[in-house]
């Protein structure tokens, strides 16, 4: 079995016109690309975990699996579950703190696609 | 995740059976799951799997174009989906369920729309991720002896005929104290709290524990009692000691030989031909406090022998009970070695029985974060420091339902809990990935140049018994001075260490793949070996400078406090509301629990 047979013909670069980007996809390739979202990734991350939110999610996690029944849960399913409480329940600090990165980040950056 | 582990000796993960599409590409997959490792590659800092890319390359859903969340990528023909398209992309054409999550290089079923697990394709995670890793670290670290020790089973023992004429011919029984009846005792059985609980009044009548005795403080000694309360009854030491294993007359018989047939020109005879041995004067104290007498007893001799040793303390302040401790463990160190054994290393413990007792390994990782490569050290240890939380206690997150309103009133957004936290928070601070600062920068092999890093520990090795030292002070550089830390921590009277040994710290920065091939099968992986249980603690009142030292002892499943010469029976309750400085720790099988018959403790 060949797997060029079952390749989907590739993407015809006439299909996406770079003028039907949005802003905010256009940021989201700058900050790729400079590196800067992997960064923030990790900050993001060390300060969830720090202030507890992961384990708060892990908690919730396993309550749900255990009420459901281990083998009845999927990954939607939990990710269902928490992403309210878990969008919710990030602290204001962590908030502000990655809001003022991605600001100066933004200032920072001469955005000629603008 | 699968918790019936404890059945498996290897403690390694059991994998949820594959769902049977993951079971057909299995079987008609051309080149394997395990050589996916071609697809894969770290990410830095942290070093978590993901799916190779192109730099600003920003993976998207065929179908909707959606950049964000999860993204699968088909392993039959690459096309990436997100978790709303993938079924349908696994409905329209069969063989092409097995997906894996770009970002996470986890596999995924989007027919069953779950994750899959399989052994192939984590050890390809494995490969991938270890490439630039060093293969293992060097086993001569640990001395000769880098090959497990073989395990025994435990067979009880009773005397035989011969044997137990020895016994009735060289011993003398010792005789059982009824309750408190005798009235030179200075233990009472009276219980200090409040409330008397029916346990209390039960035992107040049952004998009392051999060995529990007074120490009388000789000026400002509360930092030596409490440290020697603790390991008058640390079972492995006691064993050692009663079981007349460093006799102290034959230990001074030998070193009189050694002193005479030498010439004198060693500084130290100025003891007039005593010869200090710590050991000597433990096992002295030993026979002292477990003769039965209750009387408060005098550690004079060993006071002496130790200011002898450590002559920079030697004086009435009062010191730090950890510091005693360490020095206490060298000395007896310095004076078992023997010249003619070849050296041994100490986390061996081969050298001496403080080490044999207390000496365990920790675990250093050290990663550069710009090529993720990672060097280990190994370093014995023989207690554990852990920081407290500095700050009020972890921030906690429940003062946001305060957004629904969309005010941020200041109060909630500061969300910080006062004053507690754990031991099990404390070790898990320990041994979290701590990035060092820009002014730290190590330097990598890899790059050859000095680059930031993160810095990982796990203990390697748990010793036999674990002594936590927790550092209740914190130095303001601010303000040029250092304060003691009075907040309150919670501990467990039961510990179980399997999440931060190094295997499992291991498999948990692979993304809990199944293996874990980094060459390092420490025997303290065994699910017993991490299961402690508490058996003293000393704590501490007062300021920085001055203070009160206490030990509380777990003996047949009671608690007493020793306070210098005095000795109570305790409730639970008091010992957990205490301010713990120092935690020891047995490993579960090494510990006698209460036995029916009371006598023998």
């Amino acid at each position: 079995m060949r797997a060029s047979i079952n390749r989907p013909p590739t993407p015809n670069p006439d299909e996406e016109p770079e003028k039907e980007l949005s802003v905010q996809e256009i940021i989201n390739i700058k900050l790729i690309e400079s590196g800067e979202k992997e960064k923030l990734m990790e900050l993001l991350r060390e300060r969830l975990i720090e202030c507890g939110w992961r384990d708060e999610m892990k908690a919730l996690c396993r309550a749900y699996a255990r009420k459901k029944g281990r083998n009845n849960v999927t990954v939607d399913d939990l990710v269902q579950v928490i992403t309210p409480k878990g969008r919710a329940t990030v602290p204001d600090s962590v908030k502000a703190e990655l809001l003022q990165r991605i600001r100066s980040f933004l200032t920072s950056v001469p955005l000629e696609a603008l | 995740m699968s918790s019936d582990s404890a059945a498996d000796p290897a403690r390694a993960l059991r994998l949820p059976p594959p769902c049977p599409h993951l079971v057909a590409y299995r079987s008609g997959a051309g080149a394997g799951l395990r050589s996916l490792y071609r697809c894969l590659r770290r990410r830095p800092p942290l070093g978590r799997p993901e799916v190779r890319r192109d730099p600003g390359e920003v993976p998207r859903c065929g179908s909707c174009r959606d950049g964000g969340a999860r993204l699968y990528a088909c392993l039959a023909c690459a096309v990436v989906s997100c978790s709303l398209h993938a079924p349908d992309h696994a409905a329209a054409r069969p063989g092409h369920e097995i997906a894996v999550d770009v970002d996470r290089a986890e596999l995924f079923c989007a027919a069953c729309r779950d994750q899959v697990y399989d052994p192939d394709f984590d050890a390809a995670v494995v490969i991938a991720l270890t490439s630039l890793i060093t293969p293992r670290a060097p086993p001569t670290q640990l001395g000769n002896r880098a090959k497990r020790p073989r395990r025994v089973e435990y067979r009880p023992w009773a005397p035989d005929e011969p044997e137990r004429a020895v016994i009735g011919q060289r011993s003398s029984p010792l005789l059982v104290q009824e309750g408190n009846a005798s009235s030179s005792s200075t233990i009472t059985t009276v219980n200090s709290t409040a409330n008397a609980t029916t346990t209390s009044c039960a035992t107040s009548s049952a004998p009392l524990p051999w060995g529990l005795r007074g120490l009388n403080n000789l000026g400002n000694t509360c930092f030596m009692n409490s440290v020697l309360q603790a390991l008058l009854h640390t079972p492995l030491l006691r064993n050692y000691f009663l079981s007349d294993r460093h006799n102290h007359i034959v230990c001074q018989q030998k070193s009189r030989k050694k002193t005479s047939a030498k010439e004198r020109s060693n500084g130290r005879d100025a003891t007039g031909g005593l010869q200090i041995c710590l050991a000597c004067d433990l096992d002295a104290m030993y026979s002292a406090v477990f003769s039965g007498d209750r009387k408060p007893y005098s550690p004079a001799r060993f006071l002496y022998s130790w200011w002898l040793y450590a002559s920079n303390l030697a004086n009435y302040q009062q010191h730090d009970a950890h510091e005693f401790f360490i020095c206490m463990l060298d000395g007896i160190h310095e004076k078992e070695q023997d010249p003619f054994k070849p050296p041994s290393h100490v986390s061996s413990g081969e050298c001496c029985i403080a080490h044999r007792v207390f000496s365990g390994t920790l675990r250093s990782d050290v990663t550069c974060t710009i090529c993720g490569f990672t060097s280990t050290t190994y370093d014995p240890c023989v207690d554990i420091s852990l920081d407290m939380d500095s700050k009020e206690g972890p921030q906690k997150t429940n003062g946001s339902k305060h957004q629904i309103n969309g005010n941020e009133t200041k109060s909630a957004s500061m969300n910080q809990k006062p004053g507690t936290s754990t031991l099990m928070e404390c070790l898990e601070r320990f041994t979290r990935p701590e990035k060092l600062g820009a002014d730290q920068k190590l330097f990598c092999q890899h790059c050859q140049v000095r680059q930031e890093s993160l810095k990982q520990m796990s203990i390697r090795k748990i010793p036999l018994v674990t002594c936590f030292h927790i550092k209740r002070f914190e130095h303001s550089s601010m303000r040029k001075m250092s304060r003691k830390v009075d907040q309150y921590l919670h501990f467990p009277f039961s510990l179980d260490l399997g999440p931060y040994l190094s295997s499992s710290i291991l498999r948990a920065r692979y993304g809990n793949r199944v293996l874990v091939s980094d060459g390092d099968d420490s025997d303290a992986s065994l699910e017993s070996l991490s299961n402690l249980e508490l058996f003293a603690v000393v704590t501490h009142n007062g300021k920085l400078d001055a203070g009160h030292y206490l030990t509380y002892l777990r003996l047949n499943s009671q608690w007493y406090r020793c306070d210098d010469a005095w000795i109570t029976h305790v409730s639970e309750s008091m010992v957990r509301s205490s301010q713990a400085y120092m935690l020891f720790y047995v490993q579960k099988i090494l510990y006698y629990k209460a036995s029916g018959n009371a006598i023998i403790s």
